[in-house]
């Protein structure tokens, strides 16, 4: 039966990469191909002034290799520990491996025994775990500095992420089990739950004095961190107990051949045992798998959508519209209408709030410490916070528009019921706009404010400041509304490049593609804004001497206004005109 | 109402509809049938101006679909076989939606008897995720009814329905020609044309095959048998696949 599940995993595989090869004979994917693979080489493949694979670590490029190997394995063991302790503090209602749909539907009715159907699914993890591992090899070998032969830093990979995947997967399913066999549940949870505790106490306490020899070491004769390692190596305590971590690691750290296949023996058999305790459980997986495969396939159609996989709801709520629409007026507010029920219902959730609170409470919590502590004085407080918001005010023009898709591009699989409203092309490509346009300017205006309340008085006067303020103010829309014109653009005149129909993308040639959209973005954010930026400040600077700083802005603006104006109208009235000649059903042709 | 007037639809060198022309009038309820890949719903989606015809022109209440498209599609409603919804729209506010996008004065005096009659009346508030595939046809169907369109395009419209759903469905789209509409249905039912259409229309490979009555077209293939069902008719007239 095993036979038959490889045939399957294996011919899938290999079907999906003849069907990859294959269309690169379409030029949209051969040409994201080669951008992709120019991209992967200059940032992964290629070490400029590094040693050739399989040589030792550069010397003189931040020290020891040692400490930093050290110091990536300690990030994972905490990142790993977290999790497994994440797992026993809310361990899931269900436990489920990971099956794709169509799997649970043809396997799960079949007659394959359990077993076998978690060994499928171990094997199958497999090929995620060893492309992973291939990719980890280069990210973190990418100078050469950590040394060492890619092939076997790859296989380290391989041992410390399957072992991750086999761990987590028993301790699910074990949870699974105990939630329920045993009546004590909770006091098991929280036996493991202190365990970890005790664990972690044990190991910081025994920590203690390698930190004390680092701090100690700073500016001595020998450094912190050969001080650090020589207290490692020398303490018992930290030996015994990270030795599980250290066969875990044992491979990846290796400096050599011979002392990778000492490490290897005990890494294998750890992953052997790992392995035969995931494969006997009894658990019940079966209904925890489908939950599993539907909130995957749920992220996944988020993901299609253009939405954040994972940060959006699964499901999405119902909410009251942002506004009373009334049934007669311009049906362009129909649309801001409806786009804005659905920013509501898919990005505005509590978890994407907490983690956009969370960054910009710690991006602003260093200036406000060193303000309160009186190392920095206010003005140069305020010039960091005009700093931020000046690159988030950046950020916003050239990311903002593939963030921000509550657009054509979101409405595209309904294209067939949009086309037979009857509005003009431009109008509904306006109307398609308008929430995008109208978060990005919202987030611009708070942005600028941020900036003008950085500008020094001596500088600028109030004046002065409020004026450009609001001339910018008026811009920030106009603005937004180009640069979302151009992905929308984009994605009416290929929508093939844009993966914009219900089929799954994916590949190389499709990171590709994305990469050029990128570059496209930010060239069309350069030849607008720029030569209108030009414009603006060739009037202020002959202008002002004359009239005054403030006229001068106003004049600026009253020259650049209509030019940006103009520009958004023609993008509307071309992607309405494109949009109504466009038939979707001739790309799958 | 309809006009059509040699429409030919092509992709590429792949010709979908060749040469097609024919005209409904108010009251007639119009049978599109065919093989799978005949051009069925290439042409719905040419007279419901999805999509523009390579060559052609059509003519919906007077209007020319290509110079004149918002006039025509106001007049116009297109019910497609899948239902295409905005997932994050409730039932209610995919009819306030609609109804602001056709101009529809006082529409809740028309959504409320429209949503009691699918009954979609008690889920007014729950997002399509949350409907069955038969209610989301009834949603997409309650859309289409609310301006009160005078041309109907129905491609399948009976799939995902329960057996009251389709005699509510049939029983709509006869009662609904009689009152004026000029309706054109795609479907492999063809005791759904038996029972709902006044005429039909028989496309293969993108030509058409026959079109007139029923009676007429059973008169052409019967070879002067009597008794000789629809599903042999059709079978006869098409070679009964897309091969």
């Amino acid at each position: 039966m095993i036979g038959a599940l490889l045939y399957l995993r294996l011919h899938s595989l290999v079907n999906l990469v003849v069907h990859r090869v294959r269309r690169l004979r379409q030029p949209k994917y051969l040409v994201g191909a080669a951008v992709a693979a120019a991209y992967f080489y200059l940032v992964l493949l290629r070490r400029p002034g590094a040693v050739p694979p399989g040589a030792a670590a550069v010397p003189g490029m931040g020290g020891d290799p040692r400490i930093a190997i050290t110091a990536i394995c300690t990030v994972l063991c905490l990142l790993g520990l977290l999790r497994i302790a994440y797992a026993w503090i809310s361990p899931p209602e269900k436990p489920g491996l990971r099956f794709s749909e169509a799997e649970i539907a043809f396997l799960f009715p079949a007659p394959v025994t359990r077993k076998a159907l978690i060994h499928y699914r171990l094997a199958s993890s497999q090929v995620a775990i060893l492309l992973t591992a291939v990719l980890m090899a280069f990210i973190f070998n990418r100078f050469g500095y950590l040394g060492g032969h890619r092939a076997l830093r790859a296989i380290g990979w391989w041992v410390i992420l399957s072992t991750y995947d086999l761990h987590l997967n028993g301790t699910n399913l074990m949870l699974g089990s105990l939630r329920e066999r045993s009546r004590h549940f909770l006091l098991w949870r929280l036996g493991g739950v202190a365990a970890i505790v005790l664990y972690v106490a044990a190991v910081l306490r025994a920590a203690t004095g390698p930190v004390e020899a680092l701090l100690a070491g700073l500016g001595g004769a020998q450094s912190g961190s050969e001080r650090v390692m020589d207290q490692i190596a020398a303490s018992p305590t930290l030996h015994w107990l990270s030795l599980p971590f250290r066969i875990v690691f044992g491979p990846y750290a290796a400096s050599g051949p011979g002392e990778f296949a000492v490490a290897m023996v005990p890494a294998l058999l750890l992953l052997a045992v790992h392995y035969h305790w995931v494969s006997s459980t009894e658990a019940r997986f079966e209904e925890g798998s489908i939950s599993l495969a539907e909130r995957r396939a749920a992220i996944r159609a988020a993901a299609q959508r253009g939405e954040i996989p994972g940060m959006g709801e699964a499901k999405p709520r119902a909410r009251p519209g942002p506004f009373p629409l009334a049934s007669l007026g311009p049906p362009e507010l129909a649309f801001l209408w409806k786009n804005l029920i659905s920013v509501r219902s898919s990005l505005l959730n509590r978890r994407v709030l907490m983690f956009v609170l969370v960054v910009m409470a710690a991006m602003f919590m260093g200036p406000l410490v060193s303000l309160r502590t009186e190392s920095i004085g206010v003005d140069a407080f305020m010039k960091i916070i005009g700093a931020l918001c000046a690159m988030f005010a950046a950020y916003t023009i050239l990311v903002g528009p593939q963030l921000a898709r509550q657009d054509l591009r979101n409405d595209l699989p309904n294209a067939d019921i949009l086309k037979t409203y009857p509005i003009e092309g431009w109008r509904l490509a306006l109307g398609e706009l308008l929430a995008p346009t109208a978060i990005l300017t919202a987030a611009l205006w708070v942005e600028l404010l941020g900036c003008a309340a950085a500008v020094d008085g001596r500088t600028l006067t109030a004046g002065v400041r409020a004026t450009a303020v609001v001339c910018l103010a008026l811009a920030a829309p106009l603005v937004c509304l180009l640069q979302l014109i151009v992905p929308n653009w984009i994605m009416v005149l290929m929508p093939g490049w844009y993966q914009a129909s219900r089929s799954r993308a994916g590949g190389i040639e499709v990171f590709g593609q994305r990469l050029m959209f990128g570059v496209i973005q930010l060239f069309f954010a350069l030849a607008v804004l720029v030569p209108a930026a030009g414009a603006a400040w060739l009037i202020i600077f002959s202008s002002q001497w004359l009239i005054g700083a403030g006229p001068a802005i106003v004049l600026a603006a009253v020259v650049v206004l209509p030019v940006l104006a103009g520009e958004a109208a023609f993008g509307l009235w071309w992607l309405g005109e494109r949009f109504e000649n466009f038939d979707l059903s001739s790309e799958s042709r | 109402m309809i006009e059509v007037e040699a429409l030919t639809k092509r992709y590429g060198s792949f010709t979908a509809v060749r040469g097609l022309s024919f005209s409904v009038r108010p009251g007639e309820v119009l049978g599109l049938v065919g093989p799978n890949g005949a051009g069925k719903t290439t042409t719905l989606r040419c007279m419901a101006g999805i999509i523009p015809p390579s060559e052609g022109r059509v003519r919906i209440a007077g209007h020319d679909l290509a110079s004149e498209p918002v006039a025509a599609k106001r007049s116009l409603a297109f019910f497609p076989d899948e239902p295409r919804l905005f997932e994050y729209l409730t039932v209610r506010q995919h009819l306030n939606f609609v109804a602001r996008i056709y101009g529809v004065a006082d529409y809740e005096a028309l959504a409320t008897p429209l949503l009691e009659e699918l009954e979609l009346a008690e889920k007014s508030d729950v997002l399509p995720g949350e409907l069955s595939r038969g209610m989301k046809q009834k949603l997409v169907i309650a859309c289409g009814l609310l301006h009160s369109p005078r041309v109907m395009f129905f491609d399948e419209p009976l799939t995902g329905l329960d057996p009251l759903g389709i005699r509510r469905m049939k029983d709509s789209i006869v009662r609904r020609a009689r009152s004026g509409a000029a309706i054109v249905l795609s479907s492999h039912l063809l005791h759904l044309l038996e029972e709902v259409c006044t005429n039909v229309l028989i496309l293969k490979k993108g030509d058409k095959v026959a079109d007139g009555t029923l009676e007429q077209v059973v008169a052409k293939f019967s070879n002067g048998e009597e008794n000789v069902g629809l599903e042999e008719i059709f079978i006869r007239a098409t070679g009964g696949s897309e091969s």
